[in-house]
């Protein structure tokens, strides 16, 4: 045990810093990890957490609560080959605890086989851009915020006759220790500013309008990223879309505007190469490692050291670093995304991509923030390019089927393409494709590369996770566009 | 960004069941709300809520008939709703201690003074009462062997095995059980404590044949054990609607009459439901805003949420802020009804909360449906498919589909391809489009195969026309 705190102790005087101290005490943690495998397993796991959350509601142009909460509690995982015994508790007594390390070792069904490594801490760099954390400032300016994005959205447009919004954010501290003598401490922040705008027409028509950002960044993010800013465009795609038109239906060229789009490749592909598939062989891609799966124009990565983003980790949820990961190069498959346990039984190494909602819940290999490299084509020539086609300027969400790699992600905002030039917008559109049949039909990839604003959530087997996504502007020949129109 | 990977599990609002902790504390979940209400009022708050939940936890997932993840666990925590001069503020946490509560009171007080007034800021009067038995509470899964759900997700997993030679790969296949007590208590008095008990199995095969794999997943969730389908029976099912998506292709875009089936019918309708959402409805934010009392869909059409439906998933004796639970006819023989609302939804509306009120104890409570369902109408669901000369009949579905704000509905579509009124091929990467008023018109068969597997069920339902997006 003393490894640990002697390499603490090492760290804070080369540092000059004094660390705060550990959310659980080193002892403690360390004799969890034993209970946790004193019946056999090959691998024991702690991982605490102290979560403070702050919401800022608004509705009709008044702030309707402010809500704040605390939770911290202790997941405990048992490995045996491929058998995971996973246990919790948000009681911190140490009873209580060394009953969940119990719980999770039951898993195996033996005697102790393997011995505790002394635990060493592992320097980290930092991807985050915040100061101060989020939860300690003060609620007023949270508050203050919400109520100048509202203010901007109403002031845009006397059309536009409700705005909902919120902001949100989360201090997360985490400490997560395992028997191979890893451990790691990060404190994890996360900050989210979101409007809804709904704009009424004629003939009782309404379209709405969504914009926010955030990530991991500090308060005065949105010194820059104004509030009234943020208003303005929501106001502005719930006007700009009255009158719209029904999507044409059918196979069409689609050009896609830069940023949240990246939904598109976190769909498309992001999902079937994470491991746990590819292991279970259950998508699509398992097997074509070297193959190609995509068009020459096509590099995707997936960086969790992105500076501030909303994916980025200094850590993942089991102590390993974040990483930056080419998956597709020049169109051709070249890796996957590991969580500690699919890269053990597979013989590979973590990427630093093992993620979880909470202490309530095991590690899942997951993407971080997932991007398409930069190509050469400007903007105005891929539109200008286009005879007949549809515009897609915003995004709403996406899901996929692993298995047959059928994806959706629907478009919130678009216009038709005429003759080079972007006319008429329409309404309800919505794209589905296969993966690698879609990314093979990427023909341009623009030079303006881009983030999302730092909005995503992304979802698998009930777990919620933060993620980024970017896509430069691209154009896609043959994709089907489901709508009502002819 | 959702994976179709997802399995149901009770959406369960986290919070412990465990006895030793009750009684190290020495008090009851209502005594910790009632507590923590005379704490907020010390504190400054004119009205005060507490909604405290406990739960217990455990799963077993199988891979080639092993373990392949046990997971158990209890927990429980309380929400606290305060009201100041007309201001509201929320405070949640884990710590139950005297210490903890207290300062939980003072936070959410504080909280308060930072929102704006609202003459809807207020909790309900009248409050439901906890049932004198025990409902749908089964102490068969109180009790229940850790065994049991290994058995079952074993007995599920080689069933589809076994169901046919492509079925050789699982996403994954499990049974788990979960236990819930909660209680609410305010400045208005309680209703007391509600149990609820849940046993559930899944199975989701991956079929593959030629270098194509196809996913299915089927699953079971009751109140009770002994109503929980067979293990066997849900593995066989899933098997075979992974195999029959084998050799799945597009079909051209046209127009074409479109069922669904009971799941997916079961979606549409929980879409649909957000469009009665009083909220919503009062911000002029819903299709069906301006339509209540008008006829919105043939006569064959009776939607319904029951919250005191005997043996359904959601069923409670009060809602989220302690109203009487209620059964509420929204849509009755293709006439809209009734839209759903909470205590400061009606207030502001100038309408009666229907115990519509959902919310676990790290929330405030939200309007929400409890067991939401579509009539069971007089078509066999056979007929249904033999009326239709050419169209499509839909199994799975990928997206959000409906906005009940615009009316408009697109959804990534799977099925069935149906010619001369039979099932002939299936088909993926396909969409289904339309209006959202027009479809509801255009029901034209609802089937008799109404199914209680979730807290939403409908049966096979069939729309006249919808726009197929394909090649």
């Amino acid at each position: 045990m003393a490894t640990a705190e002697k390499a603490a102790a090492q760290e804070s005087a080369a540092r000059k810093t004094t660390r705060p101290a550990p959310l659980l005490p080193l002892a403690l943690v360390e004799k969890l990890l034993g209970a946790a495998i004193a019946r056999g397993a090959s691998f024991g796991e702690v991982y605490v957490e102290r979560a403070t959350t702050t919401a800022v509601q608004l509705d009709e142009g008044k702030i309707k609560s402010a809500q704040v909460g605390s939770i911290t509690g202790v997941g405990v995982r048992a490995i045996r080959g491929a058998q995971v015994g996973y246990a919790y508790s948000d009681d911190l007594d140490e009873a209580a605890l060394l009953r969940t390390a119990e719980t999770a070792a039951l898993i195996a069904d033996g005697t102790r086989e393997a011995v505790p490594q002394s635990m060493s801490r592992r320097p980290l760099p930092t991807h985050y851009q915040v100061k101060q954390p989020l939860a300690e400032v003060d609620v007023a300016r949270k508050i203050e915020l919400v109520k100048q994005a509202d203010a901007a959205a109403r002031a845009y447009d006397k059309r536009i006759q409700q705005v909902m919004g919120g902001y949100a954010d989360q201090t997360k501290e985490l400490l997560v220790a395992n028997t191979l003598g890893h451990f790691a401490e990060d404190r994890q922040d996360l900050c989210r500013l979101g409007i809804q705008c709904v704009a009424f027409g004629k003939k009782g028509e309404r379209r709405t309008g969504f914009y926010g950002g955030g990530g991991r960044v500090d308060f005065r993010f949105f010194d820059d990223f104004s509030p009234a800013q943020v208003g303005r465009e929501a106001a502005r795609q719930a006007i700009a879309t009255l009158g719209a038109v029904p999507a044409p239906a059918g196979p069409q060229t689609v050009v896609l505007a830069p940023g949240w789009s990246g939904i598109l490749l976190h769909e498309a592909v992001g999902h079937g190469l994470e491991a746990d598939f590819i292991r279970k062989g259950t998508s699509l891609f398992a097997g074509k490692l070297g193959e190609k799966v995509a068009s020459d124009l096509v590099t995707v990565i997936d960086d969790g050291t992105v500076a501030g983003g909303r994916g980025s980790l200094n850590v993942d949820d089991e102590g390993n670093a974040g990483e930056r990961k080419v998956l597709i190069e020049k169109g051709v498959l070249r890796g996957y995304l590991y969580d500690h346990l699919n890269a053990g039984l597979t013989g590979q190494r973590s990427t630093g991509s093992g993620r979880r909602q909470s202490f309530r819940h095991a590690p899942l290999p997951r993407m971080t923030n997932t991007y398409l490299a930069p190509g050469d084509s400007t903007p105005e020539e891929i539109v200008g390019g286009v005879r007949k086609g549809l515009y897609c300027r915003q995004f709403g969400g996406g899901q996929v089927d692993i298995s047959n790699g059928n994806f959706v992600f629907e478009i919130s905002e678009a216009y038709l393409i005429e003759d080079g030039e972007i006319t008429k917008p329409v309404k309800g559109a919505m794209l589905i494709g296969v993966g690698p049949e879609a990314l093979k039909n990427v023909v341009q990839v623009g030079c303006d590369a881009s983030h999302d604003p730092g909005l995503g959530t992304c979802g698998k087997d009930g777990q919620s996770v933060p993620v980024g996504v970017g896509l430069p502007t691209v154009r896609i020949d043959n994709m089907t566009v489901g709508g009502t129109g002819a | 960004m959702d994976t179709s990977s997802n399995v149901r599990k009770p959406r369960a609002a986290k919070a412990g069941v465990e006895a030793s902790r009750a009684a190290k504390a020495g008090t009851s979940l209502s005594d910790t709300c009632e507590q923590l209400v005379k704490l907020s009022t010390r504190a400054g708050a004119d009205d005060a809520e507490a909604f405290a939940e406990r739960s217990r936890e455990s799963s077993v997932k199988v891979r080639d008939g092993e373990v392949e993840e046990l997971q158990q666990a209890t927990s429980r925590g309380v929400g606290l709703r305060v009201f100041v001069g007309g201001r509201l503020g929320f405070a949640y946490g884990t710590d139950f201690g005297k210490d903890g509560m207290r300062k939980l009171a003072e936070l959410a007080v504080a909280l308060a003074r930072g929102a704006a007034k609202d003459a809807s800021n207020v909790l309900p009067r009248k409050l439901g009462r906890a049932a004198d038995s025990e409902g749908d509470y089964d102490p068969a899964i109180e009790h229940i062997d850790p065994a049991w759900k290994l058995g079952a997700a074993r007995a599920a997993e080689k069933a589809a095995r076994a169901a046919h030679p492509d079925v050789r790969k699982f996403d994954s296949t499990g049974a788990g059980d979960y236990l819930s007590h909660h209680a609410v208590a305010s400045t208005h008095g309680s209703p007391g404590e509600a149990r609820a008990s849940y046993a559930y199995v899944y199975c989701s095969p991956v079929a593959e044949r030629d270098g194509q794999l196809q996913t299915a997943s089927w699953s079971d969730m009751r109140r009770r054990l002994a109503l929980l389908e067979s293990p066997g029976l849900v593995g066989r099912i899933a098997a075979e609607r992974a195999v029959r998506m084998l050799g799945a292709r597009k079909v051209k875009t046209q127009k074409v009459p479109v069922i669904f089936d009971p799941q997916m019918a079961a979606g549409f309708i929980g879409g649909l439901s957000e469009a009665v959402n009083g909220n919503l409805v009062f911000k002029k934010s819903s299709f069906l805003g301006d339509k209540l009392g008008k006829r919105i869909a043939p006569g064959h059409v009776t939607i319904t949420d029951d919250a005191t439906l005997g043996g359904g998933i959601a069923t409670r004796p009060f809602d989220g802020e302690g109203v009487a639970s209620q059964r509420t006819p929204i849509i009755e023989e293709g006439v809209l009804r009734s839209f759903l609302y909470d205590t400061a939804t009606a207030r502001k509306a100038k309408a009666r909360s229907t115990g519509s009120a959902q919310r676990g104890w790290s929330s405030l409570p939200s309007i929400g449906t409890s067991n939401l369902f579509l009539e069971r109408g007089t078509s066999a669901p056979a007929d249904i498919i033999k009326g239709v000369k050419r169209g499509l009949y839909v199994t799975a579905m990928l997206g959000r589909g409906a906005d009940v704000v615009t009316g408009d509905y697109s959804r990534g579509a799977n099925g069935l391809w149906i010619e001369d009124g039979e099932l002939v091929y299936p088909v993926q990467e396909i969409t289904v489009a339309g209006n959202l008023l027009e479809m509801l018109m255009g029901i034209d068969a609802v089937g008799t195969d109404l199914d209680f597997r979730s807290s939403t069920a409908a049966p096979t339902i069939r729309f006249a026309e919808m726009m197929v997006s394909g090649t």
